[in-house]
């Protein structure tokens, strides 16, 4: 199942509970959707045996919002187990999480319980934090035995202390754990909008521009809104026209990555979904006749 | 900055904590929107994922009074994992000691039945092994185990939990007519106890008499056949238990201890 030329970015979408009796009743064509993993570390249960219902017709992505890669209090083995297992379960296309942290003591002191954040908590941009990163991802690629991808983050506050830039960060993380780079255009772009800079756009080519070419295995695309005083990365509405042409710069960029569009909240009907990743694959057609 | 020092503090001010010295980019007022976006959004995922394992609780104190228990749940009880789908097992207990709720003293076991739904609907996958069923006629009683599908559980309360669970299952008149019985239930403070099962994909809660709950919990535990029909004593219609299991789905198998 293809949605476009042989040579263009694979497209697929994020398949949620909504919209699962849809996409198996009509199986549009698409190269592959990605879930959130956690949603399936039951032990069984309808959403799992949907799952491996969509596995039989569709590549599937195991995305992770759970893994909380850069917590200095380490990886939970409980977490890491019910994904190994998911994993065995659906073979998936590719597994993902982002580069965040989540887990962490509420109070300081040997003995104090750690707490998940249930958040995609933003890491500061420094050695230690790589190391970090480092450890844990290699800790995670071992236990699943394969490589992942990590993402990056929407993120609401930074540290005044960063040694180093982003996409160093990234560079530098993919290198020494062997990992790829989910990159999330729409992220770049909600960033550049929270911090002010004069063009957005231009900042989120310029982020394209620093990443090593063959570290991203996959890019993401999503809709943000603004509230007041602040851009959110909600996942609820269409891609906007710059996060577009962010995406087009890196698909001329990176190649053709599989490409995934986000929709979590206020989700509209399938079609609409379907009418976005129609649009990724028509950029990706047309990146690749150049 | 220690990088354990710098998250537990910025967990530590999500949740409140002040005293943090985080140096953050940007303006105090930047700041400030930044930590209440995450906040924002953590209490929102928070909300959701409690409404999904707790619907009767919800429906019984309403959204908006929901929300505050929510937020507060998950200051006094914080997840522990990344799946969400985990948490809560706390909040039956944090509503029965809570002040604000002493005049809906059911909450509680609403809730932990709620919680068993939530979990049954979670647990593996079961196949009905009906060969062995045949144990039944060919083995001694003692070396046999009834095994119930995964997740069922069986819960006692002093308040009417089945018939309010089954009101908030209902729509329109049967609805009205459910919830007027809730109302007689719990104005007579009538007990109720229940077995929680999975039918398929979605669990079941079935009102129990006492001696079949107090069955179905010896056969959960792995009480041996024998003892636990000897114990269910004479007035207990194994026969009819039996139809019961296979009807709903229950009963899984029989298995054979040899030792």
């Amino acid at each position: 199942m293809s949605t476009g030329a042989a040579n263009a970015a694979p497209v697929g979408i994020g398949l949620r509970q909504p919209h699962y009796a849809a996409l198996i009743e009509t199986r549009p064509a698409l190269d592959f959707v990605e879930v959130h993993s956690e949603n399936f570390f039951a032990d069984g249960g309808a959403a799992l045996a949907v799952l491996h219902r969509v596995r039989e017709h569709y590549a599937v992505s195991l995305h992770g919002v759970g893994l909380a890669l850069g917590s200095a209090a380490g990886i939970d083995p409980w977490h890491l187990d019910r994904l190994a297992r998911l994993v065995d379960r659906i073979e998936p296309a590719r597994v993902s999480d982002h580069a965040c942290f989540a887990r962490a003591p509420l109070a300081t002191g040997i003995g104090a319980p750690i707490v998940h954040a249930n958040d995609l908590l933003p890491l500061a941009f420094t050695e230690a934090a790589l190391e970090i990163m480092v450890g844990n991802v290699e800790q995670v690629q071992e236990r699943i035995g394969r490589a992942m991808l990590v993402e990056n983050l929407s993120s609401y506050v930074s540290f005044a202390d960063d040694t180093m830039t982003e996409p160093e960060f990234f560079a530098r993380l993919c290198k020494r754990a062997g990992c790829d780079m989910l990159l999330d255009v729409n992220n770049l772009m909600v960033n550049a909008l929270n911090a002010g800079v004069a063009d957005p756009l231009a900042a989120c080519r310029a982020f394209i521009d620093a990443l090593p070419s063959e570290a991203v295995g996959e890019i993401h695309l999503a809709g943000y809104c603004e509230a007041d005083t602040i851009v959110i990365d909600d996942h609820g509405s269409r891609v906007r026209p710059a996060v577009w042409a962010a995406y087009e710069h890196a698909l001329g960029r990176f190649g053709p990555v599989p490409t995934l569009v986000e929709w979590d909240t206020d989700l509209p009907a399938l079609d609409v979904l379907l009418a976005e990743a129609a649009q990724a694959s028509a950029i990706g057609a047309r990146v690749a006749s150049r | 900055m220690n990088e354990a020092l710098r998250q537990q503090q910025l967990v530590a001010a999500l949740a409140g904590d002040a005293s943090h010295s985080l140096e953050l980019r940007g303006s105090d007022a930047r700041v400030a929107r930044g930590l209440e976006a995450y906040r924002a959004s953590a209490a929102s995922i928070a909300e959701r994922a409690l409404a999904t394992c707790f619907p009767t609780v919800q429906a019984m104190v309403g959204v908006e009074n929901f929300t505050h228990l929510a937020h507060e749940f998950r200051a006094a009880a914080p997840p522990e994992r990344g799946d969400l789908g985990e948490w809560g097992e706390a909040l039956s207990s944090w509503l029965a000691a809570h002040a604000g709720l002493a005049a809906w003293p059911w909450l509680a076991d609403c809730a932990r039945l709620d919680l068993a739904v939530h979990r049954a609907e979670r647990a593996g996958d079961a196949a009905f092994d009906a060969a062995s069923l045949g144990l039944l006629e060919s083995t001694d009683p003692a070396k046999l185990h009834l095994v119930l599908t995964p997740g069922s559980a069986v819960l006692a309360s002093t308040w009417p939990i089945a018939t309010i669970h089954r009101a908030h299952q209902l729509e329109g008149d049967a609805a009205e007519r459910a919830f007027e019985a809730v109302r007689e239930a719990i104005a007579a403070q009538r007990g109720e106890r229940v077995l929680v099962a999975r039918r398929g994909w979605r669990a079941v809660v079935h009102p129990l008499d006492a001696s079949t709950a107090a069955w179905t919990c010896d056969v959960l535990a792995g009480v041996d056949l024998a003892e636990a029909l000897a114990r269910a004593g004479e007035g207990f219609d194994f026969a009819a238990w039996l139809g019961f299991a296979l009807r709903e789905s229950l009963l899984t198998g029989v298995v054979a201890s040899y030792d």
